[in-house]
């Protein structure tokens, strides 16, 4: 049953990428992925952490489809990964869903074969003797090739007769991507796991645990340092951020450099802060002064240095905000708001490490697994037509260059809205010829690369017909 | 560990696989003397990629107590995802070279199948 699964999946993955860009064909392969992982692993679909995966997996497939954006096919890679390791261990952290995903992309035909004969497990060949087969198939091949070879030269009719024979129809490229179809599925379609990490992992709470024996002497010595440390950064920290409010309430009509500089600056600042912020509350609350008695100041004194940074994050998104307001959202200034949100689910998770009494896994768990969602939702939104529209719309001052060297997902709305803009003397042409360009690629293109704009094209040359 | 027939095979099973690919291009009869002969440089590069790379996981990995399927399940995951990024890193930068192409194909299938001819073996007396 499996052999046939893997076959037509095989065949399909070779008729969906063999000489093809990416587009509608990701899609397909997506739902035949998880066609395929369904119904050679029905217990798995039982699981929820499983289910919910191969939801996020058809909704970036569908994503590639509609967005065709660079960021949808790497979130669908991502979750093509997390998905089959999920299928090999559904309990796992998302990481080493990744790891288990990855391996069994690669190599689980590899590791099963292994296994199957190491854990003495009949194997498919047992009653063939597959070296014999072998022989009886290409030795005689090789010696016939050769004798057809030698016979070609010795004379002209029977070269004739070879000549003739013609071998074209059949694409070898074509059979051989078709072969690498097969191995690709034959991989996930029994998902395989590294098993030291994934043991490892599952054995791992998220819970700290007192080491014995605590010694207090020690814990009140650390406790003092950490005091003072954390006493000495948090007035460190006030201090800027009563000189970064009253810079920014001392002018409000910053030139583009200011702020592009006060912006990067603060996020210099906001980067090394919150680094040694994690770091030094990691180090103090590496062990046993979490079940120290004595140790409310110093936890109130990391609560203060997470709140302090989380304003500092505030203070930064403000300057950010005023910045995209001025001159326009850009992918640098949204990847600034991505960078604050991660930092500040950063200082969330620290906070929670250190209130609930957890360990550095827990960190790392839950700071991995919002960073794979935020990748997931960042797929959702056509980022160039969001940026196109939003700086038409809003930008005080447009860079309309900016704007023509995004991708081809804005060619519909700049070619559209171009008469609203004030452009410069090529301005113009340039939008025209991104457009032409763009709508040449998509009627030239085949079934397998389309995506939702090869929909649109009709309805979009129409309109634009009328308008004139 | 049977070092040499590891070499043979993984050598022919590496020539086979390049060959198979560089065929795509065409085939003349002239190529046929130089199929055979390339089992030579594969054979070179074979014995210094498994040597290297492969061999010191079991000289040193194995011991009483930590048998080959324990090495190969300690480290080949680990192996085979480092070969694969460098594989497909080498077919990305020369997508138009069939005959490179080949070459890293055949490299990423050889390496993986010459970790499961070693694990394969009995264990090892001497160790």
């Amino acid at each position: 049953m499996k052999i046939i699964i893997t076959t037509i999946a095989s065949m399909l993955f070779s008729t969906l990428f063999y000489d093809q860009h990416i587009g509608l064909n990701l899609t397909v392969f997506s739902l035949v992925t998880l066609v395929v992982l369904g119904i050679s692993n029905p217990s798995k679909l039982r699981m929820k952490e499983t289910l919910t995966v191969m939801g996020l997996y058809l909704l970036t497939a569908i994503l590639v489809f509609f967005n065709h954006s660079s960021l949808s096919i790497i979130a669908n890679c991502a979750v093509f990964f997390t998905l089959v390791g999920s299928f090999s261990e559904s309990t796992s952290s998302v990481y080493v869903k990744w790891l288990n995903g990855i391996y069994s992309s690669i190599a689980g035909t590899f590791h099963r074969n292994f296994e199957n004969k190491s854990e003495n497990k009949k194997p498919w060949n047992e009653d063939v003797d597959v070296l014999h087969l072998v022989k009886i198939i290409v030795i005689p091949l090789v010696v016939v090739i050769l004798f057809v070879l030698l016979y070609k030269d010795g004379n002209p009719f029977f070269d004739s007769i070879v000549s003739a024979i013609n071998f074209d129809f059949i694409n070898f490229q074509w059979v051989l991507f078709c072969l690498l179809g097969y191995y690709l599925f034959s991989n996930i379609i029994v998902p395989v796991k590294v098993q030291p990490a994934t043991d490892s992992d599952l054995a791992t709470e998220n819970q700290l645990k007192p080491f014995e024996p605590l010694n207090e002497d020690k814990l009140k010595k650390e406790k003092q340092l950490g005091t003072v440390l954390l006493a000495l950064l948090n007035t460190l920290i006030v201090l800027y951020i009563i000189s970064d409010i009253a810079f920014l309430l001392s002018n409000t009509n910053f030139a583009a450099s200011v702020l592009s500089n006060q912006v990067h600056n603060g996020i210099n600042a906001l980067i090394a802060s919150i680094i040694f912020a994690i770091i030094i509350i990691l180090y103090f609350f590496r062990g046993n002064l979490n079940f120290f008695d004595d140790n409310k100041t110093l936890k109130n004194l990391s609560y203060l240095w997470i709140f302090l940074n989380a304003f500092l994050v505030l203070l930064i998104i403000v300057k950010n905000a005023q910045y995209i307001d001025a001159f326009g959202l850009t992918y640098k200034r949204i990847g600034v708001y991505v960078y604050l949100f991660m930092t500040f689910i950063g200082l969330t998770t620290t906070f929670l490490k250190v209130y609930q009494i957890k360990n550095l896994w827990f960190l790392f768990r839950r700071n991995v697994s919002v960073a794979f969602m935020l990748l997931v939702l960042c797929s959702v939104v056509n980022w160039d037509a969001f940026i196109t529209n939003y700086n038409i719309k809003n930008a005080d001052s447009l860079d309309v260059n900016y704007l023509i060297e995004l991708s081809n997902n804005n060619a519909f709305i700049l070619h559209q809205k171009k008469d609203r803009m004030v452009l410069k003397s090529n301005q113009g042409a340039r939008i025209d010829l991104k457009y032409s360009n763009y709508v040449s690629a998509l009627e030239q293109s085949n079934w397998q690369e389309w995506s939702y704009d090869n929909l649109k094209i009709k309805t979009d040359i129409k309109s634009y017909e009328d308008t004139k | 560990m049977k070092i040499p027939s590891n070499l043979a095979k993984s050598s022919l099973l590496a020539t086979g696989i390049f060959w198979v690919i560089g065929l795509t291009e065409g085939f003349e009869s002239a190529m046929l003397p130089l199929m055979f002969i390339s089992y030579i440089p594969v054979f070179v590069c074979c014995t210094g990629t498994i040597l290297l790379t492969i061999c010191p996981f079991y000289f040193f990995g194995e011991t009483k107590h930590f048998s080959k399927r324990q090495v190969f399940q300690r480290f080949y995951p680990y192996y085979s995802i480092v070969c694969f990024a460098l594989c497909a890193y080498g077919i990305y930068e020369n997508t138009n070279e069939t005959f490179l192409i080949g070459f890293f194909v055949a490299v990423f299938f050889t390496t993986m199948q010459s970790w499961i001819w070693f694990a394969k073996e009995p264990a090892d007396e001497t160790v």
